[in-house]
């Protein structure tokens, strides 16, 4: 399915219904990039930690962490303890982003440089490469 | 009492079900807590260092049903039985089974799904309380993980994602017939906001739990809130919910 | 390229990809979002509102319930239960094609 949709030069961006279930019947069918969303918390860490080593057992594409809500230096290392050696994305916990969720409106509208915000547009750009390719 | 918490993912389901439970348990009460979700979550918020245990793999067996590969509880074992020997101990007595928890590449839940399943159809009866954490984002939790509740407290934060999550949730109980379904405003920094909750999703609200930088605090040390806080606001919050069901009150 | 974003529910999955999606689309990109999850709400991160996400919403259950079809391809998918976002982003709500279980096939 995801296959169908995806035509060149198209870039199709699937946010997965929670948990691992449907991650794990990707089997098979590997996307270009897995971005693992997680918060520092234990019960976060432990299913993105979950989730990271399926994606590697089973060679479904790219992996990168993407921590969000990281309040301090004992929060980057939480997340740092979790996923040893892997690409990490801190996003700091930014109350922009909190007060755009809580107004149901999108945070690149409500608060574009927030820097929460920007950590993710850096994603997005990292993703396409230097070329944008 | 046969309680079920269930709301959107993040909502606080785990936090609020695990600290329920004990309270509940705390007041002498036989407690069975139950965590439905394939992913670890509430023997956290339970303070057991069980993350991962389910029914062992012995305890289902497969049986042919006319050409399918079906599973079932083995010959002999009732989930009164299953509950009794599986059921692991915990913090203020509380009784806390799960099922078992997704580990690695083709990790097969078949046999720990259905036996769960049968385990949810023969739940202890007289004497004990149930308390049940639901996956978030079920699709059908009234008729499926949450069948065995009389209760459900549909756990909503004051965003219009979680208040979507809410009114579907309330739409679903309706069509499926639904025992009692009342909300519960989570994580609420002004009061207004629980009058919003009420409005936006249509159902009773049983109570409020404000927003607690404590609970946040015990979630990333991985500890029970109830241990790391235990007279904070989410406790007292959660003893004044229990209450209000105890009591049998008409929710506010 | 595709993208998929995973995580525990409340983790900031759904704004991470609202993000995502956004910033390819300014960056010139054709690009697809898909809402895989059983409570769809990506549209609000993508700025879509409330009322447009949740009609979205309304038209997967009526395929649940049995009143609307399911999709019979992807690009009947993306068709009868996608709409234009900000930035030209396209959203479709996925679980709508038929699936035995809910998430992305």
């Amino acid at each position: 399915m995801l296959g169908q949709l995806a035509r060149p030069g198209t870039i199709v961006v699937a946010d997965f219904e929670a948990g691992l279930g449907t991650v794990m019947r990707l089997d098979g069918r590997p996307v270009d990039v897995v971005v693992v969303v997680v918060e520092p918390t234990a019960k976060s860490l432990e299913v993105g930690r979950r989730a990271a080593d399926l994606v590697r057992e089973s060679g479904l594409g790219r992996l990168v962490i993407s921590a969000n809500r990281v309040r301090d230096e004992d929060d980057a290392a939480r997340v740092a303890a979790a996923f040893p050696g892997l690409d990490l994305l801190l996003v700091p916990d930014d109350p922009a982003i909190l007060a755009a969720e809580r107004s149901g409106v999108a945070p690149l509208d409500a608060a574009p440089e927030a820097p929460g915000v920007r950590a993710l547009v850096s994603l997005a750009k990292g993703l396409l490469g230097p070329a944008g390719a | 009492m046969r309680v079920a918490f269930v709301g959107k993912g993040g909502a606080g389901k785990s936090s609020l079900a695990g600290t329920f439970a004990r309270v509940l348990a705390g007041t002498g009460e036989r407690v069975l807590a139950l965590d439905s979700d394939p992913m670890p979550g509430l023997a956290f918020s339970l303070g057991i260092d069980r993350v991962d245990e389910g029914l062992p793999d012995e305890t289902v067996e497969e049986y042919n049903d006319d050409g399918h590969r079906r599973f079932r509880l083995r010959q002999g074992l009732t989930g009164v039985g299953a509950v009794e020997r599986y059921a692991v101990q915990g913090p203020d007595g509380v009784h806390f089974l799960q099922l078992g928890k997704a580990h690695g590449q083709r990790w097969d839940n078949t046999r720990q799904h259905f036996g769960f399943q049968h385990v949810l159809d023969d739940l202890p009866g007289d004497g004990w309380s149930i308390v049940g954490d639901l996956p978030g984002g079920t699709r059908q939790p009234f008729m499926t993980w949450g069948r065995y509740a009389d209760t459900f407290l549909v756990i909503v934060e004051p965003t219009p994602a979680s208040l979507l999550t809410g009114r579907r949730l309330a739409r679903l109980a309706a069509t499926a017939q639904a025992p009692r379904v009342v909300v519960v405003a989570n994580k609420v920094r002004e009061s207004e906001e629980v009058e919003r909750v009420g409005e936006r999703t249509g159902l009773r609200v049983l109570g409020a739990v404000p927003f607690d930088p404590e609970l946040e605090t015990a979630d990333r040390l991985g500890r029970a809130v109830l241990d790391h806080d235990p007279q904070g606001q989410t406790a007292t919050a959660v003893r004044s919910l229990m209450d209000v069901l105890l009591t049998g009150m008409e929710p506010s | 390229m595709k993208i998929a974003v995973v995580g525990k529910g409340g983790s900031g999955k759904t704004t991470t990809s609202a993000v995502l999606a956004r910033t390819f689309a300014r960056q010139g990109r054709a690009t697809l979002a898909l809402d895989c999850d059983t409570n769809p709400n990506l549209g609000i991160s993508l700025g879509l509102g409330e009322e447009v996400t949740e009609s979205l919403i309304a038209l997967r259950d009526a395929v649940d319930t049995g009143e609307q079809e399911h999709a019979s391809s992807a690009d009947d998918l993306v068709r009868r239960f996608g709409v234009e976002a900000p930035d030209g982003v396209h959203l479709a709500v996925v679980s709508a094609i038929q699936n035995p279980e809910p998430g992305c096939p």
